[in-house]
């Protein structure tokens, strides 16, 4: 690497969104952490400004807070993430970048633009102390990421669904997912597998940290959540690149993983989030769903009524206002709701 | 012109009509007595104050009758376009084709306010899990699904990327309901980076040359579609005449805010004012026709402004509105609260700017659709509002939430507070509702406590 190289400490530069991609800031020489945000406990949501989305708050919060973080990275799938950088030149000393992820994916026009705004980053890395990487260099990131990659999907079904997406937390935020030894010797309750109950699969936007209690409240009501599809899970893990273009041109492999093949809901038309929901629902045979959204999330508020007639599945959307913990009555409704689906 | 200028009621407006039309009033085809709107449905009128005059008249007549305009061109054979989200730029484009007319189905967030609920379109909006976290635009759904309020268009085009969140959710939903759209991206308009080449865009602020060229690939792509629903080619001739004619409305536009923002007493009510620049994205379906209007109403406001005469007290506080409202009534609430409407900023102000004509014309419209203030910054917005309330001469900024919307989070505060560091005038925010009678003794108490704080200072 070369900030080790240099024997300067690496640069970090922090985000949330997937359509970020890991590869091309290690290949700068900088250090890509991609962050579940959580919320301060003592924080009240009182504390947020009206119509503010609590994720959107916390991840603001969190990255600035932190200072080592040595950058911000905002994206534009969010409305409220793209205006929140105008909010704090005043709080924060970390340069900020916000990367245009287009909404449409359907021309090759906005494929280009996607490129186009990764060579900006590109430059704006380098401004950071970064090194424009070699052709060789990122080819050899990518694959490297890609490899990793493939061996933290060969976690699942090896531990259980939390462990695994916090597996995808941790590659995330520091590339990559070291398990817990007491999992790996089966003494911890994340290396329980194979458990019977109501497949559930979690969907919606990104989680904040406290959610990952969902996979435990599921358990205990009787389910087993057998897919992670929210913004912060294996439905935004990037599939395997095309090797060869790794290696002819690795910013069009990267661009062609991140932006070509990353479902969500914010993309127009949004289609392949469903078509990938289909087939994951299969092959997981999902039962029910717990869908998470976060208040003021329009894009996701938006999409719970359409994906319970969609797949006309049990659907239970639970709404995230800011608290720093699964509250008492979202903790009764999933019981009831597990209740339910036990019954069909 | 006609009578004392003044703001009547619908009641007295019936009155004055029968007077008007016996002393020879001549009206266009969709005139009439306002009170007849009513028994259509449009049940708010009767809770506002309207100006007297007969181009007044006019202007609410042209604008409670767009709905049958857009039958009436159905059945002619045209080809009707429903355009989303962009404001402004994608109509002057379908305007140019004389088989097409273009409206915007976004419109529609004001009938819950205009019908006081009683369309029930929230409501169906509700049904569809677009609940009022969402901004009112939402009642467009419900607009879609009654077809009672316009007709269904035979190509939706919606402009997504840099947009707020709610309306891009929304119009998902309307696709997964089985309404084709036709999406095209409009980026968010960035500061050029240092050394990075960039243009001037009508209004001021500058983009990188490839985001203008990247927009003009997106307008190219929807003029061949456009074409196709025509059943001809847009050529590049055909929209500069577009262009042309669209600036027209536009020049006639800026002559009217520019004489009745600026002048010493009101010449025009802010409410009238309000509906006059919604004029200028769609042109009511009716492009020709909206110029003639507006050219109605400048005439009225510079008769007024020779005689002297106005609507409001001469020392009426003088307030930059920003964002439009939900609940029109509003507008009548500044003014009895002591305020008057000098200058705005109702999400359009690219629609107002003229299309540059020495430019090829896709060239000129791509600058345009990038200079749409919702697509930049907030602060590049707010450097915007400063420069026009210089311009007009207001003494305070009003900015008016859209309820649920998730570009009102934080936009308030980036444009309230460069107006107050770059101009130091006192700035207030409400949120109004699409009805908000049960909080017009709130608003009203904010609104006058911005006006008591002016009245103050002119006493500096």
């Amino acid at each position: 690497m070369a900030a080790d190289e240099a024997n300067t400490p690496m640069k970090t530069v922090v985000y949330s969104c997937p359509f970020v991609p890991a590869e091309w800031i290690a290949a700068h020489g900088l250090r890509p952490k991609r962050i579940i945000p959580a919320i301060d406990p003592d924080f009240s949501p009182s504390g947020l400004t009206q119509g503010l989305c609590p994720y959107a708050d916390a991840f603001t919060r969190e990255a600035t807070a932190d200072p080592r973080n040595d950058a911000i990275l905002f994206t534009t799938v969010c409305d409220q993430m793209r205006r929140i950088p105008e909010t704090l030149p005043f709080e924060t000393k970390a340069p900020l970048f916000v990367l245009n992820v287009p909404t449409t994916w359907e021309g090759a026009s906005v494929h280009k633009l996607y490129r186009t705004e990764l060579v900006r980053l590109g430059r704006f890395l380098c401004e950071l102390g970064g090194t424009s990487p070699s052709r060789e260099k990122l080819s050899s990131v990518v694959l490297d990421h890609d490899r990793r990659r493939s061996d933290l999907r060969s976690l699942r079904g090896r531990v259980s669904a939390r462990c695994f997406s916090e597996a995808i937390a941790r590659f995330h935020r520091g590339g990559s997912a070291p398990v817990d030894p007491a999992v790996r010797d089966g003494s911890s309750r994340a290396a329980r597998t194979g458990r019977q109950g109501v497949s559930i699969a979690l969907a919606g936007g990104p989680i904040l940290q406290h959610h990952f209690d969902l996979f435990d409240i599921v358990e205990d009501a009787g389910g087993v959540v057998v897919l992670d599809a929210t913004g912060s899970g294996e439905r935004t893990l990037p599939p395997p690149v095309d090797r060869r273009l790794a290696r002819e041109d690795p910013l069009a492999a990267l661009a062609d993983a991140y932006f070509g093949r990353i479902p969500d809901a914010f993309r127009r038309p949004n289609s392949g989030l469903y078509l990938w929901l289909k087939r994951e629902f299969a092959d997981r045979g999902v039962e029910a769903i717990l869908y998470v959204r976060h208040t003021w999330c329009d894009t996701w508020q938006a999409e719970a009524r359409r994906m319970k007639e969609w797949c006309g599945l049990p659907l239970l959307s639970i709404e995230s206002g800011g608290d720093s913990r699964v509250d008492g009555r979202t903790l009764s409704r999933i019981q009831s709701f597990m209740e339910v689906c036990s019954e069909r | 012109m006609s009578d004392r200028p003044r703001m009547i009621t619908l009641a007295e407006w019936e009155i004055h009509y029968r007077r008007l039309a016996r002393e020879g009033l001549k009206e266009p085809a969709y005139g009439g007595p306002l009170g007849r709107h009513v028994d259509d449905g449009d049940l708010r009128l009767r809770n506002l104050l309207f100006d007297n005059s007969a181009a007044a008249l006019r202007l609410w007549n042209f604008l409670l009758t767009e709905e049958q305009r857009l039958a009436e061109a159905r059945t002619a054979g045209k080809k009707i376009i429903g355009t989303m989200k962009d404001l402004g730029t994608v109509p002057v484009m379908a305007y140019s084709a004389p088989e097409l007319v273009a409206f915007y189905p976004d419109g529609a967030w004001w009938i819950p306010c205009v019908m006081e609920l009683s369309a029930g379109l929230l409501d169906i909006a509700d049904s569809l899990g677009i609940d009022e976290s969402f901004c009112p635009v939402r009642a467009m759904l419900g607009a879609f699904v009654t077809e009672a309020h316009f007709p269904i268009p035979d190509l939706l085009i919606c402009s997504v990327g840099a947009t707020c969140d709610d309306f891009s959710a929304i119009a998902q939903r309307l696709s997964g309901l089985g309404h084709p759209i036709v999406w095209w991206e409009a980026p968010a308009r960035r500061k050029p980076d240092r050394g990075e080449e960039s243009i001037r865009l009508p209004g001021g602020f500058r983009a990188p040359v490839d985001q203008v060229e990247f927009v003009k690939s997106e307008l190219e792509r929807l003029r061949l579609l456009l074409g196709e629903e025509a059943g001809r080619a847009i050529d590049d001739a055909a929209l500069s005449a577009g262009i042309r004619a669209a600036n027209r409305v536009r020049r006639i536009l800026n002559e009217l805010r520019h004489t009745v923002y600026r002048a010493d007493t009101a010449p025009l009510p802010a409410l009238e004012m309000l509906i006059a620049e919604m004029l200028a994205i769609h042109f009511c379906s009716d492009r020709e026709e909206s110029a003639a209007v507006l050219q109605g109403l400048l005439d009225e406001a510079r008769s007024r402004q020779t005689e002297g005469l106005g609507v409001l007290r001469d020392d009426a506080v003088r307030l930059f509105w920003v964002n439009p409202v939900a609940d029109l009534r509003v507008m009548n609430l500044l003014e009895k609260s002591g305020g008057r409407v000098c200058g705005s900023e109702f999400l359009f102000s690219h629609a107002l700017d003229e299309i540059p004509e020495d430019l090829p014309p896709m060239e000129a419209l791509a600058r345009t659709a990038l200079a749409d203030p919702m697509i930049g910054g907030a602060e590049e917005r707010a450097d915007r509002v400063c420069d026009d309330i210089e311009l007009f001469g207001a003494e305070a900024l009003l900015i008016s939430r859209i309820p649920g919307a998730s570009h009102c989070a934080t936009e308030g505060e980036v444009i309230g507070d460069r107006v107050r560091s770059r101009i130091g005038i006192p700035v207030q925010e409400i949120e109004v509702p699409p009805v908000s009678d049960s909080l017009l003794p709130t608003l009203s108490t904010r609104i006058e406590a911005l006006v008591e704080t002016v009245l103050q200072r002119r006493k500096r």
